[in-house]
């Protein structure tokens, strides 16, 4: 009895309705993904129907949801699952198959990919000026509140507590410091405006905060729009308060607080990876055609300085030519400040070569498939003549 | 039995010998030699091109139309420019503004007509009205603009560029180059310098010996130069005299300005003057307007075939078809030698190419097959890609790349591999069309033909399959390379990706038995639905949804990542996200 349920459930894996269903799921997905991206940016629209497992959908202005539709993620595991199972169940492991196995190794390979970089890749940035030497990259899309002890000027003391932290505790101790921070309201995003005289007064009672009228605002998903991350807070060090300060990735300068000696400087800033390396910007070119505004080239000279292996050489990073050092790739993505600015995308994907062999086995699988099906009707049509 | 055989020769040399005629230098106008004028190289757009091709592009874009009739003469695009740099009088008097919006005829107060051609002497009491609504509708963004807003923006540009072309060699409106010689170090010259220099349209004056290849000068900026006190351009003087010959309709004396002229170029700069010479040979040719027309006959007399006399007009449509792919060929290869770039490099340059592929394709399935389906096919598919091309060129067609685009082995490899895709599935489609007209038509539909048809269709989208996937993954490894992610989904990936899961659905449909002959037929239409879809203009993409809006390989492309660079960097309020494509097509 279960025998026969189990087989019925491995036809129903292997059959190619299955992945005919899930090939055009797959399309209409892509087709909402694309169209959704005009209201909820590509990160956003991504999250929804393609990193997802079940698309969500609630009315307007309602608190509940329903899953309405599966997800690209259930789809393309629904998919690996009927070629795994079918690649097994149909192809016999012949030479006259070998180009579809490795068309279909390839293929699996591929959409494995696509899981890996989903779950492992982490998207950083690295802003140098020139002639600045910079050991860690940021990322755009979680902040932290990073207290930093700047008394010694050849060394600062950073204490950091990411966004995430602030946002569910009330009481947030820095370990290796005497500081206790007392987190009184947290904006996953706000609107910051000068204050007016007819506003009512703010918590802040240090720095610029009071001066500062804060409203809280929903958070966007869309790359466009920045969440302005901002936090009331109030440092405490060995049991002496030192008033509600206001942080926000708004706010240009740091601002600081001294006790006993120690300057401390606070600030909502995008979170830093501290790297065993440097990467000093030797020169940022910027060439334009003559005559026109349209970009011939952008390249950074930098040098790596790696204490730790001895290394420190020169690098040209440039349009389709990345930096590919220690797990970690730098491209060149953006510029600044009369070209004085690089901006280098720094991506850590453990995955990135995965796509690189699927394209190759999808192809020589290809060919040779076409090939074997090429010699067998050369041969049909040769009988034929004779 | 004699013409059968003779007559398809006949007809494929004769379109040939035309086609070469096409190219053939224009005799001289009124004893002006235009096309020694034309043929001088200058500077715009970042690149080195003959002034033939400002001309034509500009003309284009104002009139859409290379040439246009007026007093009862035709006037090329080259006479067009000489009149409106040297008798301005004359080019403003001559129709070349084409207004179709009515609110925009209503705003300068004209009614709409039969006539939709208008001069800047028509105009030009308007001009201030016209500037105020432009100016209005100029910071909205275009997406957003309404009709009769981006007609105005339209409107206004074309008249910007009109007189940015008429004060390019001399001010319209003083007495010309040859008194502003007289009196560079003049007091009041500075102004009109500057003026000359911040509206040229394009260099002329090529750089002098021991100066870099790109650092060509505008007559302004050449005049500023001598009021500083540097020696004046030798250019300069010709040019003065050419100028003065043709406002004075001097035919002899701009003759032999234009030869001073121009052996001067050659003798400084031989190399751009050679690439000119090409280039205009490459205007004149027209092969992309030429061969769409040798298509058409093609295409007509494959239907004519089909009611009468089948043995004779079929293998003679069959060669119209073979002299028009030569022509669409050898366009082909002269726009990659031109341009040093594989063939696919923008819009306009896809939809040649997706054409070629399919017309390249069609003739093989006719040599298979032979029943002039791969002949009507082909036809009707390299004329339909070769009027959507005409349609998407917007000026200049061999527009310098954009850094990230600028990589020859990304170009040649990615772009033409899923470009060759999109024709695969382009021509599948085609042939199930002529597949369901077929079965309609036919008073007695033979199952072979069928059976070939669909054959063809099948082994096609099998070819597409390949290309647009192999295509689309090498697109994600070029993302990988510029921007450090293989796939993002973005608009143009994810067209992409359309094309290859319809395919892969259409071969799993048949495989499984799941669709049969009509089945598949009807599938291959919508994957021409796709392909089309993918190559509408982005003019009306605007408004309708991001999957419409095939990227110009030449334009600025949002990616997510590097927007997102820009929004997080708070601080550094001044950085700019780097131009991108707007990804693989």
């Amino acid at each position: 009895m279960t025998n026969k349920y189990l087989l019925k459930a491995w036809d129903f894996i292997s059959s190619f309705q299955l992945t005919i269903a899930s090939l055009a799921l797959l399309m209409i997905l892509v087709l909402l993904c694309t169209l959704a991206q005009v209201p909820l940016g590509t990160y956003g629209a991504v999250n929804m129907y393609m990193r997802s497992f079940l698309v969500w959908w609630g009315p307007e202005g309602s608190t509940w949801i329903i899953p309405v539709f599966p997800g690209g993620s259930l789809v393309g595991f629904v998919l690996t699952l009927n070629l795994l199972a079918s690649t097994f169940k149909r192809l016999k492991l012949t030479w006259a198959k070998a180009g579809l196995w490795l068309v279909h190794i390839g293929l699996i390979l591929l959409v494995s990919a696509e899981f890996v970089s989903a779950a492992l890749q982490v998207d950083d940035r690295m802003a140098i000026e020139q002639g600045q030497t910079v050991n860690y990259v940021e990322n755009s899309r979680s902040m932290e509140l990073a207290i930093v002890d700047v008394t010694d000027p050849a060394f600062d003391e950073v204490f950091a507590v990411p966004a995430t932290v602030l946002a569910k505790s009330s009481s947030v101790n820095l370990p290796g410091s005497p500081i206790t921070l007392n987190v009184k309201h947290f904006f996953p995003n706000a609107e910051l405006t000068n204050r007016s005289p007819v506003d009512p007064p703010s918590i802040a009672t240090m720095g610029i905060g009071p001066s500062v009228k804060i409203e809280e605002r929903a958070i966007s998903s869309n790359e466009n729009e920045m969440n302005n991350t901002s936090v009331l807070f109030e440092p405490v060090v060995s049991g002496r308060s030192y008033g509600v300060w206001l942080a926000s990735i708004a706010l240009g300068a740091p601002q600081s607080f001294t006790h006993e000696g120690h300057t401390y400087t606070l600030s909502i800033r995008p979170t830093r990876h501290y790297l065993p390396y440097a990467l000093t910007l030797k020169k940022f070119s910027h060439d334009k055609y003559a005559g026109t505004e349209i970009p011939k080239n952008f390249s950074s000279l930098v040098q790596i300085s790696n204490p730790s292996k001895g290394e420190s050489r020169d690098v040209l990073i440039y349009m389709n030519q990345p930096l590919r050092y220690e797990g970690r790739t730098f491209y060149q993505a953006s510029f600044g400040k009369g070209d004085t600015l690089s901006i280098l995308q720094v991506v850590e994907n453990p995955g990135w070569l995965l796509p690189y062999i699927s394209c190759v086995l999808v192809t020589i699988g290809l060919l040779v498939h076409f090939a074997i099906m090429l010699r067998r009707s050369l041969k049909k049509r040769q009988e034929k003549v004779s | 039995m004699k013409l059968t055989k003779l007559l398809p020769w006949i007809v494929g040399v004769v379109a040939l010998f035309a086609a070469v005629f096409a190219a053939m230098p224009q005799s001289k106008v009124n004893g002006f030699d235009v096309s020694a004028f034309a043929k001088l190289p200058i500077l715009e757009g970042g690149r080195v091109k003959p002034l033939d091709s400002v001309a034509r592009n500009t003309l284009l874009l104002i009139r859409s139309q290379q040439s246009f009739r007026f007093e009862g003469k035709t006037i090329t695009a080259d006479q067009w420019i000489l009149d409106l740099m040297f008798r301005p009088e004359v080019a403003d008097r001559q129709p070349i503004f084409v207004i179709n919006d009515p609110d925009v005829l209503g705003l300068i107060g004209l009614k709409q007509t039969s006539d939709r051609y208008f001069s800047f002497a028509t105009l030009a009491p308007h001009i201030d009205e016209l500037e105020k609504q432009a100016k209005v509708a100029q910071p909205i963004e275009a997406k957003q603009r309404t009709r009769f807003q981006s007609a105005v923006v339209n409107l206004f540009e074309r008249v910007y560029m009109y007189f940015r072309l008429k004060n390019t060699l001399q001010l319209a409106g003083t007495p010309g180059l040859a008194v502003q010689l007289q009196a560079v170090a003049a007091p009041q010259a500075a102004e009109m310098h500057s003026a000359l220099t911040q509206l040229a349209m394009f260099r002329i004056l090529p750089p002098l010996a021991g100066q870099k290849a790109d650092a060509w000068e505008s007559v302004g900026e050449a005049l500023q130069a001598g009021a500083m006190g540097q020696p004046l351009h030798p250019g300069l003087e010709p040019m003065s005299r050419i100028a003065a010959a043709y406002g004075a309709q001097d035919a002899a004396a701009f003759n032999s300005s234009t030869t001073e002229f121009s052996n001067l170029v050659t003798s400084l700069r031989p190399e751009a003057m050679s690439h000119a010479n090409n280039e205009i040979t490459f205007n004149r040719a027209q092969p992309f307007y030429v061969g769409m027309i040798i298509y058409v006959l093609a295409l007509l007399m494959i239907f004519v075939s089909w009611l009468w006399k089948p043995e004779l007009l079929q293998p003679s449509a069959f060669a119209l078809l073979v002299a028009g792919a030569v022509v669409h060929t050898a366009g082909l290869a002269f726009r990659v030698i031109l341009q040093g770039r594989p063939p696919v490099t923008n819009l306009y340059s896809s939809a040649v190419f997706v054409g070629w592929g399919a017309v390249v394709l069609g003739i093989v399935l006719e040599r298979l097959y032979k029943k002039g389906f791969g002949t009507a096919v082909a036809t009707a598919a390299g004329f339909g890609s070769l009027i959507v091309a005409q349609h998407l060129a917007e000026g200049d067609t061999m527009e310098m790349m954009r850094a990230v685009l600028d990589s020859n082995f990304w170009l040649a490899t990615h772009v033409v591999t899923i470009t060759i895709g999109y024709s695969g599935t382009f021509l599948a489609g085609a042939i199930a069309i002529a597949y369901t007209l077929w079965k309609h038509i036919a008073p007695d539909p033979d199952p072979e033909t069928g059976k070939a048809l669909v054959g063809m269709a099948y082994g096609i989208i099998c070819f597409s399959l390949l290309f647009s996937f192999v295509g689309t993954v090498l697109g994600g490894i070029w993302a990988d390379q510029s921007w450090g992610r293989f796939w993002g989904w973005d608009p143009k990936e994810n067209g992409a990706l359309f094309i290859v899961l319809w395919n892969a659905i259409i071969l799993h449909a048949r495989w499984s038995g799941m669709a049969r002959d009509r089945g598949i037929m009807t599938m291959a239409i919508f994957g021409n639905v796709i392909t089309s879809l993918l190559l509408v203009r982005r003019e009306h993409a605007g408004r309708g949804p991001a999957l419409l809006r095939l990227h110009g390989l030449g334009l600025r492309r949002p990616v997510g990542l590097l927007r997102l660079a820009r929004r997080a960097d708070a601080p550094l309020h001044d950085a700019q996200a780097l131009p991108l494509p707007e990804a693989q097509p």
